[in-house]
């Protein structure tokens, strides 16, 4: 009785074991599991944003692509319409030049009757009426290049408004990294020398004493990565110190235009050029009775200044 | 036959003493040239007598290089061969020729003399050749130099002295001389790499006698319109005529890189149109300068006055006075109508070297007047 007793309360013990093991595995998996529905609820918040981005983006560029199909169409809409508008121009013309061989031929030849006078007249007519089309045609087209051209100026604006906005950050911040090209691209110059010589039994000795001077010779090197140029003109303006230009002959100086209006050149170089070559350029100056200063040399291409330095005798 | 008579002396008298005078005047600022290389030029010219002041290398030689030292001239209009002119061009060539031996103290074996070719084919023209003959024994008399040697140049050897004279003899083989007159044209350059072998060119047409054909063909309206339309039409002629055919004769296109052109015309442009290049004796030009100074002084002449081109220049820009005074005497000497015909031979010539392909530089020489002369001292002086 006593050991029946015992069994049962072993047996409530186990099963009240059993219940709370299942009691707190039940506990943990739901705490487990709703970490985990907490988990797959924030990334998709996260999956959510970068869609929603992405979808905006894509919206733009659906309508930039758009914008741009949509220009694309016309411009080949305008230039179908200019080349038929060109094809109708061949077609008249060549109309208006075979009518008018026709009235050259008729008039030429003098057994013509009255009949073919008559025929001269009514084509002469015709060739008027022609000729008053290619006219109108005339106009035609010229409005067609205007609405062309003004097309063409809405792509290139549109390009650049979108390269614009897809400039990257740091291309900005860094301004040599994209630099906007010039109108025309200049050389640089660089390594620019000139030294006062004296001229004594065909031996030249630089010196640095204006009285000992007889000439100057310069040099300076030029380089352009960016022109497509063949050939190219540099001028050199050597001023003395009382502002003057120094020149050494009037075959060599002459005038030239710059921002700042017209100068007196020293010098003028004339060069054949490869894009990317070094060019080095050597000029001589014959100074007579020089005076004690700066001289002042100044490069310029294009009018504007590209190189400049200061020679000082004493 | 001038001299015997008594009028004609006290005219030769007084006209000798007016010009002692006024030069004295001009030249009273010069000071003795005591340097022995020191030379004087003087020759008679079409329109005056001009004398030139040349110092010489210490390197004598042909070639070796000299430096023009002051210029002067007197304008005595020999070929029209009057008494009065030949009696004005007698004093001026005695008066420059003792100034240069007693103010400038110039040897008279350094002193050089000579009749230009204009005067020498005016006189052959004219029958006149005794007037040169009688003009140079008077001069030798004078100066009691009965051997000077006063030489009768030709015109293909001017030509070749304008060119050792203007042209720098690093440009001397590649350079394209032409000297456009008031009555002709003459130039040319060497063809060979020598100074004898000088190839000659010529025209028959200069400034005036295109104005003067222009003029002729005005008939009752004499509007600055109607005279352009009458110069293209002469300009055309002489273009298609002789121009295009004297320049391809020449063959000095592919032998010549620079053009340059000196005369009256050449003088007046530079100065008109480039005048911050006032103290260079020779201007680069291009065509195209050329041809706006002619469509712009055709419609506005008043562009091209003293007073309009210093208000344009900066206030910086140095010798105003000079450019003024240069300008005012371009003007004094040239009309609308001179510069507009000078200019459109000018241009006429320029065109036949201004190629698509290769374009020549030019130049407008403001010295010319003193070329020869000089080159002609430097060349004699050697001998």
């Amino acid at each position: 009785m006593r050991d029946t007793k015992s069994l049962l309360l072993l047996l409530v013990s186990l099963l009240l074991v059993l219940v709370s093991f299942v009691l707190i595995w039940t506990w943990g998996y739901n705490f487990y599991a709703k970490n985990e529905n907490l988990k797959a609820s924030t990334s998709i918040v996260r999956i959510d944003s970068a869609a929603i981005a992405a979808n905006v983006r894509d919206s733009l560029q659906k309508l930039y692509t758009a914008t741009l199909h949509d220009l694309d169409i016309q411009l080949d809409s305008t230039l179908t319409h200019s080349d038929s508008l060109k094809n109708e121009l061949d077609v008249k013309l060549a109309a208006f030049y075979r009518l008018r061989t026709e009235i050259v031929s008729i008039l030429k030849n003098r057994n013509n009757n009255n009949n073919n006078f008559a025929i001269a007249k009514q084509k002469i007519n015709e060739l008027q009426g022609k000729a008053d089309d290619l006219k109108d045609k005339n106009q035609v087209v010229d409005n067609e290049n205007k609405k062309l051209s003004e097309v063409l100026n809405q792509i290139s604006k549109s390009e650049k408004a979108s390269d614009n906005n897809n400039r990257p950050v740091n291309t900005v911040k860094n301004g040599n990294t994209e630099r906007a090209t010039p109108i025309y691209s200049l050389f640089t110059a660089s390594d620019l020398r000139l030294s006062a010589v004296t001229d004594t039994d065909e031996k030249e000795t630089e010196t640095n004493v204006a009285e000992k001077t007889d000439k100057f010779n310069g040099s300076f090197t030029v380089v352009n990565f960016n022109s497509q140029l063949i050939n190219a003109e540099m001028m050199v303006v050597v001023l003395k110190p009382d502002g003057r230009v120094l020149k050494s002959s009037g075959w060599d100086s002459g005038t030239f235009n710059t921002v700042e209006g017209k100068k007196i050149y020293s010098y003028k170089f004339s060069f054949a050029y490869n894009r990317g070559e070094a060019k080095r350029l050597l000029f001589s100056l014959k100074g007579n009775s020089l005076s004690r200063g700066n001289y002042t040399m100044e490069v310029y291409q294009n009018g504007q200044l590209i190189g400049r330095m200061v020679k000082i005798l004493s | 036959m001038f001299i015997n008579h008594k009028k004609h002396f006290l005219l030769t008298a007084a006209l000798g003493l007016f010009f002692s005078f006024s030069l004295l005047a001009q030249n009273s600022v010069i000071k003795p040239f005591l340097n022995s290389n020191m030379y004087a030029g003087i020759e008679v010219g079409s329109k005056g007598v001009k004398m030139s002041f040349v110092e010489l290398d210490k390197k004598a030689s042909e070639d070796a290089e000299f430096k023009i030292i002051k210029d002067t001239s007197i304008n005595t209009d020999f070929i029209s061969f009057t008494t009065a002119t030949y009696q004005a061009t007698l004093a001026a060539l005695n008066n420059l020729y003792q100034i240069a031996v007693k103010q400038n103290r110039i040897p008279a074996s350094n002193i050089f003399t000579a009749i230009s070719s204009g005067v020498n084919i005016q006189a052959e023209k004219e029958d006149k050749k005794n007037w040169i003959d009688q003009l140079v024994n008077a001069f030798k008399t004078n100066n009691n130099e009965p051997d000077r040697k006063v030489a009768i140049i030709d015109v293909k050897e001017e030509a070749r002295l304008s060119h050792l004279g203007i042209v720098p003899e690093a440009r001397r083989y590649n350079t394209f001389l032409i000297d456009i007159g008031s009555g002709n044209t003459k130039g040319g350059y060497f063809p060979y790499d020598n100074t004898k072998d000088f190839k000659l060119f010529q025209l028959t047409w200069g400034t005036k006698s295109a104005a003067n054909a222009a003029e002729k063909k005005l008939g009752t309206g004499n509007s600055i319109d109607n005279f352009n339309s009458q110069l293209s039409r002469v300009l055309a002629g002489a273009e298609e005529n002789e121009i295009v055919y004297a320049v391809n004769a020449s063959g000095a296109f592919p032998k010549s890189d620079n053009i340059a052109f000196s005369g009256g015309i050449a003088w007046a442009v530079a100065n008109l149109v480039l005048p911050e290049l006032n103290d260079n004796a020779v201007v680069p030009i291009s065509y195209e300068e050329v041809l706006q100074f002619s469509e712009k002084l055709s419609k506005n002449p008043g562009l091209y006055s003293d007073y309009y081109i210093l208000k344009t220049l900066p206030e910086n820009t140095p010798d105003l006075d000079k450019i003024g005074k240069d300008i005012r005497q371009v003007n004094k000497v040239f009309d609308q109508r001179s510069l507009l015909s000078g200019t459109g031979l000018l241009l006429k010539i320029m065109r036949q070297f201004d190629g698509v392909v290769e374009r020549k530089k030019f130049y407008l020489v403001k010295n010319g007047a003193v070329g020869w002369i000089s080159a002609y001292v430097n060349q004699n002086s050697v001998k």
